[in-house]
Parts: structure tokens; sequence; C-alpha cells
């Protein structure tokens, strides 16, 4: 490790550390421009140039480029370098417009902040400026071409970080310019990305454009809830609004970057129709009014028809809070606990997932980037996670491997061999890649229960002789590998297939290998919501006496006894169906946009006699409640706790106070001169707080005993106790066990399916807009996304009489509607790839897998 | 001709020395030794190294040196690269001598693929020497015709083939790793961070010398390093090389000489003089990118170290010659405003520092010049050297010499409020400014 001298002070660094960094890591910020710590150093501002003393190096040096050595004396303060940063930084202001007052950067600009720390205050260059035409790219990001400086960050983010080409250098010289080859929206969904990288204002926000300085907002550290990876951002909100969305660097998740979804989905907070006060059908009433109706009407049809008929669902994009809070109160009133998933199927495999991953298995996002094999089964990354397909951009760049089992179309900015096989076939392929992979002294071994999957696993792909050649050098590389990862989805898979990809890791850990398992999860906390679906310890349960209905005398504590376990979604149905559910308590779940049968839900709903909807998004579902109590979504006034699919608890505080914005109140955009005492929309709250009061009025001023939630949760699973600790760990902490309690290895691999013959399984999938519960509502987002399209392969699509670009009706069990088809063949023949698109009706399913002969797919004339 | 003709031996009247004549002059001797004889590496390094042979691109260094940093385990394919974007204002030789003798240079690209163990060569060449690029794929044909280049030269199992590729125009390509992201399809950006002899073309060993030297490398492994060094006029000079002369003398051209001849022998003797009416006033020794010399340097020997002795660069040896009648501040100006336009835009020195330079130099020669202007240019001229590679540092030399050595002229021009020239028999000069889309 070599040690070396900055500005008289002493640092031994890591071998590989350049002098820019060994300097931040004394909190001697060296200027910079072109440097950037994920995008690496370059040499092209010239602007961290220092002194070097003593040492291998002497002279004005670049700093960035210069690797740390020992014995080296460096002065970032001598005269030449300080006049030489002098000079780069009048160089660079020669071109620079000075437009800061009205330049959305200004006041948290690098250059600026550059300039006036480098003391160039006066300007001496007479010439004329050069200017440029700004391009119009879409609608995230703006583009002032004039104020730019030239240090290539854009491009070499947009380039050689995400991979995606639209976005470049042309001209020379003075003349350089960066932006497209001619106007247009960008292509990467991680354009957004530009904004944070550019050191000064080429690239704004162009939604949140002139709202405000950046000390006029309030800002904060928060998490992104559009998918499972669970990425951190910096919110920036004025006037009651968010207004922006910026990446916040975590080492482990996301590094410093995000995806657009990310960047802009958060709009739905800002909705103009936000539920704000509470209501009893379609009357706004006073909160106290809305809760002792929801209170009185659940204590009396648990009173009249027994416990038994109600029953309480949350969501996966519930916070931690509200679902260990929602178990709590199904608890206390001797509920059965709440269901989180609309699909019974996919609970399963959230389950499934939940408790396969432990701490031997578990890896980071940022971790998935030094993998050098990875294996994504059913997974498509810019699709379902976009940040996932720029993790494994990097695993590529540093000449990791990347295969990808999925039948989708599924594309990524970098190498990649994609094997389209269709979901019935993913564990298959999956289980002969992995035991071709493996040499005979490792076979040799393995311990007993790991060589009894390993034997059960086939040879070859079955029925499919054309696979035999590609998985059988995938098993070369594989076996060469020293540390692969399994990417497994949850989404288009089966349900066994969670559990074989956990038990396919283990078998190349067992095989001595370095190996991970990295699920996708279906929303935000679906991590969460497995938890706590997860059955409780049996002692845990057994300590208990059993439960006691109506509340005992001792009033509202603790409550006790075991409790039952939720039903899944199927049985709730079905008990709603038979009248013997009776009231429906749902928190932050629309069921009109989670269910594939909108037909059965919205007849269930119908039928009930009391719908309570506890939500912040305007949804079909909060619109039919009978009882509806307004939450805040998770950038207003609580913290709140999110499990991303890695099993990392991380907090996101409060941005802002919430409330009404501004914007929405007065007719103008001027701040409204009313004064108030209080502040208007400030009713709703989260969940938790919402029970504790529902409790409250039903028990007419009996206050629950204090119980702390993740005490009580960690009674049942302890992992929930490393919560207590969370508020020490801004990186969030894993709650994961060390080791899964469930047995390793019993995974029996599920032979390929073969379809109905002449038939086509409906994959329902969802892409990066469009198909995003919270991203829906935000309008611009809205306007972002692409037109739905039903993919199909060439082979399937013939069949049909249909060709790329055709409109095809499709006959669904429950109804028809018309969508534009794609026919592709870099996708699996025997399926149907369908988006989940808000612009589709697509609800229209009685149960999954769908099959559909060429007459369910007909062609549209015209 | 009173000088040894070597390079420039099969010289004909109006057109390109065929391949015929070529091998009649010994041409392809030294490859069909090399391949017989089982020459070395080592050997051919050996004798590169006893000629003394400098490259010719402009920088300098030993070839035999370059040529060592490949190493001997080196992965394949390896990668040969000839450069002719020649792109230095005043520089010429390399189109002469490609037009003169196009197979001593493609002899020598394969001699330097044999020695280097490559596969494939590109013949790097500017879009407007386009009838060159032709020539030299015709005659590349006809040596492959001729068994001289392709798979297994002369029946041996050597297989080695030139790929003619045409630029997209750039000064800087003339820098070998600017010259290899061109070829990919990358922007030409120069690269220090890569080794060419590591991770050239495609990341593979990639060795890049310009033209003239690998014309130069049949005739040292025919006649040997020794004969070749002894070519030259002084003790450290490298045999014959090219120089281009140009300005205001009698007989312009490019002419072969050997290396250390002082620059009075090349302007009285081989360019018959200055014009009638001019004298000498100064001279740039090699090309755009080296300093101004006054008159008082015209003893001085025209090689490498002569020009080192004196505290500069003999460049790619392309001297430019100034009368009296020149306004120097408006000669740099001319120069600098090439070169500001040439940048590639990569680093802040001379992608803005180049502009700026420009700039004053434009206000100083127009009369609107100030004292300090002096100070900042100098400044800049030596803060040139801290660029990301030497493009800067080499605009700078004009600039730098003209301060050096004719700073009372920059002085009058600032004092007069105008260019002291302005009348004389010259067109007055606009400030040029890069046009507005």
């Amino acid at each position: 490790m070599p040690k070396l001298t900055i500005d008289n002070r002493e640092i031994e660094v890591p071998e590989g550390t350049n002098v820019l960094e060994a300097a931040e890591k004394l909190g001697i910020m060296i200027p910079r421009f072109c440097y950037h710590p994920a995008l690496g150093s370059i040499g092209a501002c010239r602007v961290c140039a220092v002194m070097f003393l003593e040492g291998p190096v002497k002279g004005l040096e670049i700093s960035c480029m210069t690797a740390a050595k020992d014995g080296m004396v460096v002065s970032t303060t001598h005269p030449e370098a300080v006049e030489f940063r002098r000079y780069v930084i009048e160089w660079l202001m020669l071109n620079h417009p000075l437009d800061c007052p009205v330049c959305d950067e200004g006041g948290h600009c690098l250059l600026q902040d550059t300039t006036v720390s480098g003391g160039h205050s006066i300007r001496r260059y007479l010439g004329p400026k050069r200017t440029y035409h700004n391009q119009d790219l879409g609608l995230f990001v703006m583009h002032e071409m004039n104020r730019c400086i030239q240090c290539w960050r854009c491009r070499r983010f947009y380039q050689d970080f995400a991979g995606y080409r639209d976005l470049g250098a042309m001209g020379i010289g003075n003349r350089t310019y960066f932006g497209r080859f001619q106007d247009g929206p960008l292509e990467s969904p991680f354009a957004g990305n530009l904004i944070d990288v550019c050191p000064t204002g080429v690239y704004v926000d162009k939604p949140s454009r002139y709202k405000g300085r950046r000390w006029n907002f309030e800002r904060g550290p928060s998490l992104c809830i559009h998918c499972s990876l669970g990425c951190n951002l910096v919110g920036s909100a004025r006037y009651r609004e968010m207004v922006r969305l910026e990446a916040r660097l975590h080492e482990a998740v996301n590094g410093y970057f995000i995806c657009d979804r990310g960047r802009y989905g958060f709009y739905y907070a800002n909705h103009a129709d936000r539920p704000r006060t509470a209501r009893l059908r379609d009357q706004e009433v006073p909160w106290d009014e809305a809760l002792a109706a929801a209170a009185d009407g659940l204590k009396r049809i648990s009173e009249a028809h027994g416990p038994s008929a109600v029953a309480c669902l949350g969501s996966p994009r519930n916070s931690l809070e509200a679902q260990g809070a929602l178990k709590l109160y199904c608890r206390t009133h001797g509920w059965r606990d709440p269901q989180f998933f609309w699909d019974p199927g996919l609970e399963r495999k959230v389950r499934t997932a939940v408790a396969r991953l432990d701490e031997r298995l578990a890896v980071s996002l940022r971790g998935l980037e030094t993998a050098d094999f990875i294996l994504a089964l059913g997974a498509d990354p810019i699709n379902e996670a976009p940040m996932l397909a720029l993790a494994l951009r990097q695993a590529a760049r540093q000449g990791g491997r990347i295969v990808v089992l999925d039948p989708r179309p599924v594309f990524l900015s970098c190498d990649f061999t994609h094997l389209a096989l269709a979901p019935g076939g993913l564990e298959a392929g999956l289980g002969a890649l992995v035991k071709g992979a493996l040499t005979p002294e490792q076979i040799a071994g393995l311990p007993e229960p790991a060589r009894k999957f390993f034997d059960a696993l086939p040879d070859q792909y079955p029925g499919d002789p054309n696979l035999a050649e590609p998985l059988g050098t995938l098993a070369q590389d594989l076996q060469h590998s020293k540390n692969p990862v399994v990417v497994c989805g949850a989404d288009i898979v089966r349900e066994t297939t969670p559990a074989f990809a956990a038990d396919a890791a283990l078998l190349l850990q067992a095989a001595g290998k370095q190996a991970g398992l990295f699920y996708l999860l279906p929303g935000a906390n679906a991590f969460g919501a497995g938890l706590i679906l997860a059955p409780e310890s049996p002692e845990a349960a057994a300590q208990r006496p059993a439960a006691r209905w109506p509340w005992g005398a001792a009033g509202l504590g603790e409550p006790l006894g075991p409790g039952q376990p939720a039903d899944n979604a199927e049985a709730i149905l079905e008990a709603i169906d038979q009248g013997e559910i009776k009231a429906l308590v749902l928190v932050e779940n629309d069921p009109l946009w989670e269910s594939y049968d909108e037909e059965r839900v919205a007849w269930a709903l119908d039928k009930l006699e009391l719908l309570v909807v506890l939500d912040y998004l305007p949804s079909p579902t909060a619109r039919r409640a009978h009882v509806l109590l307004p939450t805040l979504p998770l950038f207003e006034r609580t913290p709140a706790v999110f499990v991303n699919q890695e099993g990392r608890a991380q907090t996101a505080p409060p941005v802002l106070l919430g409330g009404m914005p501004l914007s929405q109140m007065s007719p103008e955009l001027h701040p409204p001169r009313d004064y108030l005492n209080y502040v208007p929309g400030g009713e709703p709250l989260t969940p938790a707080e919402i029970f504790r009061e529902l409790t409250q009025a039903a028990t007419r001023l009996q206050t629950m005993g204090q119980v702390n939630l993740w005490d009580w949760l960690a009674r049942g699973n302890p992992v929930f106790s490393r919560l207590a600790a969370l508020d020490a760990h801004p990186e969030g902490l894993r709650l994961l066990p060390e080791a899964s309690s469930q047995s390793d290895f019993a995974a029996s691999l599920q032979p390929p399916e073969t379809p109905p013959a002449g038939q086509v399984e409906l994959l329902l999938v969802d892409w990066t807009f469009g198909t995003e519960e919270l991203a829906a509502y935000s309008d611009i987002l809205q306007e972002a996304e692409a037109l739905p399209e039903l993919a199909l392969h060439p082979q399937d699509a013939e069949k049909s009489g249909l060709r790329d670009g055709n409109r095809a009706a499709l006959h669904l069990p429950k109804g028809s509607f018309a969508v534009k088809v794609k026919v592709t063949a870099a996708m699996a023949p025997g399926v149907a790839v369908l988006p989940r698109h808000r612009r589709l009706d697509w609800r229209k399913l009685s149960k999954m897998p769908v099959y559909l002969t060429p007459e369910h797919i007909d062609k549209v004339q015209g | 001709m009173k000088y040894e003709q070597v390079l420039f031996k099969n010289r004909q009247d109006g057109r390109p020395a065929t391949l015929e004549e070529y091998r009649a002059s010994g041409g392809y001797q030294a490859l069909s030794d090399a391949l017989q004889k089982n020459y070395t590496r080592d050997d051919l390094i050996k004798m590169l190294k006893e000629s003394g042979l400098k490259g010719r691109g402009g920088a300098g260094f030993p070839t035999w040196r370059k040529w060592t940093f490949l190493r001997a385990d080196a992965p394949h394919p390896r990668y040969i690269g000839a450069n002719t974007d020649e792109m230095e204002p005043g520089t010429f030789k390399d189109r002469t001598l490609v037009n003169i003798d196009p197979h001593l240079v493609i002899e020598g690209i394969t001699l330097a693929g044999y020695a280097n163990k490559a596969q494939k060569a590109f013949y790097f060449i500017r879009p407007t020497y386009e009838i060159d690029a032709q020539l030299v794929e015709r005659e590349a044909q006809a040596a492959r015709d001729a068994g001289l280049l392709g798979n297994n030269i002369l029946g041996s199992d050597f297989s080695f083939d030139i790929i003619v590729h045409r630029s997209a125009g750039r000064y800087i390509c003339g820098e070998a790793t600017a010259m290899v992201n061109a070829i990919m399809g990358n922007r030409a950006h120069p690269q220090k961070t890569v080794h060419m002899t590591e991770t050239g073309l495609w990341a593979k060993p990639t060795i890049v010398n310009n033209a003239e030297t690998m014309a130069c490398i049949p005739l040292i492994v025919r006649n040997g390093g020794k004969w070749f060094k002894n070519l030259a006029r002084t003790e450290d000079g490298d045999g014959n090389r090219l120089y281009c002369i140009s300005g205001k003398v009698n007989k312009p051209g490019c002419y072969e000489l050997p290396a250390g001849i002082p620059f009075r022998e090349i302007l009285e003797e081989v360019a018959e003089g200055m014009l009638p009416g001019s004298e000498l006033k100064a001279f740039i020794p090699g090309g755009a990118s080296t300093t101004f010399l006054p008159a008082k340097y015209i003893d001085v020997p025209m090689d490498t170290q002569g020009l080192k002795d004196i505290g500069h660069r003999l460049g790619t040896g392309a001297i430019m010659v100034f009368d009296q009648k020149t306004c120097i501040v408006g000669a740099t100006l001319n120069l600098i405003e090439y070169f500001a336009r040439e940048s590639c835009g990569f680093c802040t020195p001379c992608r803005e520092g180049l502009p700026y330079i420009r700039d004053l130099l434009g206000r100083i020669e127009r009369g609107e010049g100030k004292e300090e202007y002096i100070t900042m240019l100098r400044e800049m001229g030596h803060l040139m050297n801290h660029a990301y590679c030497a493009f800067a540092p080499g605009a700078a030399e004009p600039l730098l010499g003209m301060l050096q050595y004719f700073e009372d002229e920059v002085r009058e021009h600032i004092s007069q409020r105008q260019c002291p020239f302005e009348g004389m028999d010259r067109p007055s000069r606009q400030l040029w400014y890069p046009p507005e889309e």
C-alpha cells in the first residue's frame, strides 16, 4: 500500500488509487471536471493538476491520471499548480455564457463553484463566444450546449457506461459538440443521469426547469419504489410538492446512477386527484367520521359474522411499517393475517424466494458487477428492473459473461447470450448448463444432498438438439468462472423455479465457486411482504395462549395467540363469492390494477358489505371504497422502511411535510396570499397511524398498549430484531438468516413442458415504462411510454397470418381487445408476450397460464 | 545530384518506379534474404540499432527501441501501422517518396511485419492523397501477384498483407494512438494510458512507424546498419533523410540529403538560394510544430542532435523559409489558426487555449495589441506543455520561437498600433473565426 504526503499530511492508500482520490481521503478536494468516480479518469479537463515535489513523478502533473506511489510528496497549493488551474478555469470560461442567473444548475454547479474558488472573476478574453444549436432531447433532459465545457462525462456515461449510441461527441477543436445526430428523444432509459453527471448546466432536468434553486428546496434522501432494487435517491420539494429526484450514491445498490422510471415516476405524489381527505362513498367527510364508520363497520361485521368475515390486504408497495402494523392490526382483532398479492402463484414465488435467500447466497446489485458469469433466468432486466441491466453491462465490461435464459425478446446494451427458452423449459436449460459446468473432481467432491440434486439434472436440454452446442460452450465458460451469479426473476417463471435457482447456486458453491443468487421480486417491498407472510417459528406460536375475542378486560395490549395464516387471494375471492367475507381492508392495494381478472375482482368488490381502502393513489378501487382513508406517499412526513430484493432493509426519511401543493390551491402559480393556521390537505396519515386510530375508535378510547413493532415481529421471525439497529446503518441491513431454514437441494427439476399442440402461452410482462403501477400515474412517463405491442415469434405469427406492424384482435377468456403486433425471431416460439400496459384493457383472464390458439390472435384488417 | 540517393535511387521522370525497376535495383532482396536466411527479430533490431534510425514522423524516437517494446510472447494477431497522415504544414515527403518508389515503402512495411511477426498492416493515408492511396493499392496488388505480399510470401510460411486505410483526415491522426483509434472507427483521440505494443489496434500488439521510416528498413537490411548510418554527415546522424523546403527560395521541393547537413547548404546549394530581392529572416526547421529560428542559426546541422543542441526539435525536417518582408506575427497567427482548427477537442489547454492565443495574436496583428498580451502569450505557450498529448506543445513552438527571437517585432506591432509590414507587398489579414452554424 503506497504511502504518500499530500499538503504535508501523510496517507496510505490501496494500490491503484490515484492522487486525486488519495487527496479526497484526506478531505482535500482537488478541483475536477472530467474525473468522476464511476466513470474514471481520462485527463481531459486538466484542472486537477497538482505539483509533485518528491518521489517517482516530478513537476506539475494531472492528479487523476497519476497513480499514488510510495514516497510521493504532493502540493495542491503550489503557486505553479494554482496558476495553471487558474488558466484552465479561464480557458473553460472563454465560451461559457454568463447565464448563471437563468441557469437551473446555478447554485449547485461544479463549474460555478470552481470558477469562484479558483479566483477567476475578471474576463480578459474579448473575442466572441462560440454558440451551438440546442437539441430537443425528449421529455426528460434539457440541452443547453452553449454551457458545455467538454468534460466528456456525458459521452462516457452514455456510451461507455450505459452502452447506448445515440448521444455522443461530434466535431473537433472548440466546436466539439455533444448531442444526438439529430434532434429527438434520447433512447436510453438511463438518460436522466446525464443531468447528474454534467458538471454544469448543459443537461438540466426538463420537467423541473425553473422550479427553484437548490436552496429553495426541501431536500432529503429517499428511496426508489418503482421496482424491487431499492435504488437510493435525493428528493427535492417546494411549495408542498415534489419537484425533482436525483441519484444518491449507494456503494452496494445503485452506485451513482438511477433509471428514468425511478427519476420521473414520482409524479404520482403530486397527482391532482390524489385523495387528501377522508371519504364515505362519494362524500368527503371529516376524518373522525370516516374512521368511526370504518371501525364500527368492521367491528359490527366481525362480531356478527365472526372474525373470518374480515380480510385485509396490504401490498408490495407498502412500507415495512405498514405491512407489520397491518399484521398487528389483524392479530389485535382476531382476523386472519393479511395477504399482499392478488396472484397466488406470484405469492408462492415470492415466499419461496424470501425463504431461500440467505447470507450464503445473497449478492448486492453492485456485487453483481464483479461476477464473472451471470446466468439470468426468466429475467428481462431493462424492463423489470432497469438498473440491473446497467449492472450487467458493468459486469460485461469487466469481462464477465452474461447469459439470459428467457422467452422474451430481451435487449441488453452489452454483449450477452440469449437462449430464448419457453418458461416451462427454463429450469431444464439452467440444469443442463450447470450440470455441464462441473469437472469430474468437483462432482466427486459433492456432498450427499448436492450430489443427488446434481444427478437428477439433465445432461442436455431435452427436446432441442440445436441447444446442445451453445449450452455446451456456455457450460465450459461457467466451468472456468470463479464467482458466478444466478439471477432469477419471479414474474414469468414457474412456481418451482425460484427454489431451483437457489439450489443451482448452492450446487455451484458446493463445487467450490463463490456463487451467488440474485432474485428480482414484484414490487419495492415484496420482500417485506414475503417476510410478513412467512410462517412464524413454531416455538413462538406455541408460547402464546389461544386467541381471545372479543377484546379482553386487560384492554388492548400485545395480541395473543398464534394467529391464522393469510388466505391466498384466490381463497379470499372465493370467500367473498360465498358471502363468507363481508368486509375487505385494502392497504395501498389496487386489485383492479394488480389482478388479471378485472371482472371477477369488480364483482367481488361490489358484493362486499364494507370496503375500506387506505391509499394515496386515486385508484379505481379507491373510487369504489365505502370508506376511503388517504395515506402518505413515502416522501411525506414520516420515515418508511423498504426491503429490497436482496433482503436489504433501507429507510426512506421524509423529504417534505406534505399537504396540498400550493400550485393546486391557487389558480396562478404564484404562492397564495391566504394565511392559514393549518396545512390544507394535511389530513392523510400513514397506515400504521390509521390502524392505531381505527383500533381506538373500535374500542372506544381504550388505547393500545405500546407495542414495539420490530420487537413484536421479531418474536415470530428473528431477522426483524436487526431493524432496531437500522438507524445506525444508513447503508441498510440485510434481513436474512445466516442459512435458510428450508432444506437445501430439495427442489426437483421440472421437465420442460410442451404447450398444447399449435397453441402459444400468453405471457404477461413488465415494460420499463407503462406497466408499473406508481409510475403509471406520472404524467410525464405516460407521455414517454412506448405504445404496447404483442410480441410473437415468426413461426407463431405465421399461423395467425400476422406480420410485423399488423394489428391483431386478442381474444382472451373474458373479452377481446386490439393490439399492435411485433414479430421478432429474438424470442422463444410458443409464447405470446404482452405487456401489462396501462393503455391496454388486458385484465380479461380467468387463470394463469393461458394458452391461445391461432384463432385467439386474429388479424384486424386495415 | 551530388548527394548519394538511396531512397530516391529509382526516381523516374514523371512516374513512379515499377516493381520491375525496383527489383532490378536490388529491391525485395532484403525481404528474400530475411526469409531465406531466417533473420530473427533480434537480428533485424540489431541492424536498426546499428543504423541509428530514428522515427521520421517528427518525434525522432529510435525505431529499434520502439520495436523492443513488443514483448516476444505478445499475443497474435499483431498489427503494423504505416503512417502517411502527413498533415504537418510544410511536410510533403511521404507523398513524394511513395510516388517515386512505392515498393520501397511496401517492402519496408513487409519487413517490419516479418520482424515483429505481424499478420496485417494498415497503410494509413489522408483522404486528400486519394491518387496516392490508389497507387499503393495498385502496387501492393502487383507485389501480391509477384508473391511478395499476401499468403506464403516467396514460398515461405510468412503471410502478411497490407490494407490501405483512407482516414477522414485529421492532423492528430499523425499521432500513433489517435491513428489507431481512427482505424477502429473511434474518434481520433490520442490515448496516453495505452501501450501500443500491448493494446493497440483492437487491443492487440501494434507497431506504428512513419512511411519514410519504413522505407529505410529494406536499405538497412540490404546494406547493413553501418552503411546506412555512414550516409549521414554527422556523428549522431542516421543515414539519409527527406527534407522538404518551401518558402522564399529558388527551388523549393523535397530532397534526399544526408542527415546533419547544415541548413546553409540546403538553402544555398540544394534550394539554390533565396528568391531575388529576398533575404533570409527566419526559418522553421521541421514543420509547423517546430520553432522559428532567426538567420543566425543558418549553420545549424539539420539532424536531431544538431537542433537539440540549440534547444529545439528537428521534427519532420520540413523547412519553411521566411524573408525580410514576412511578418512573423502574421506567420505565427497563420500556424496557430491551423492548430486551433485541428485540435481534437479532447483536453482544455489545446481546445480552448489555442483559440485564445489565436485571438490575442490576431489583435496584435491588427494593431489592437496590448503590452500584457505578450506575458499572457508566453505563459500560455509554456502551459501548453501540460496538455494531454504533444499536439499543443508542438503548436506552441512557433509562438514561443516568435517570442524568443522576434519579441521586438511583436512590440513594434503594439507600439505602432498596426502591423509594421502593413502596406508591403503582402495581403492584409482578417482574424479567422469558425463559421457560425
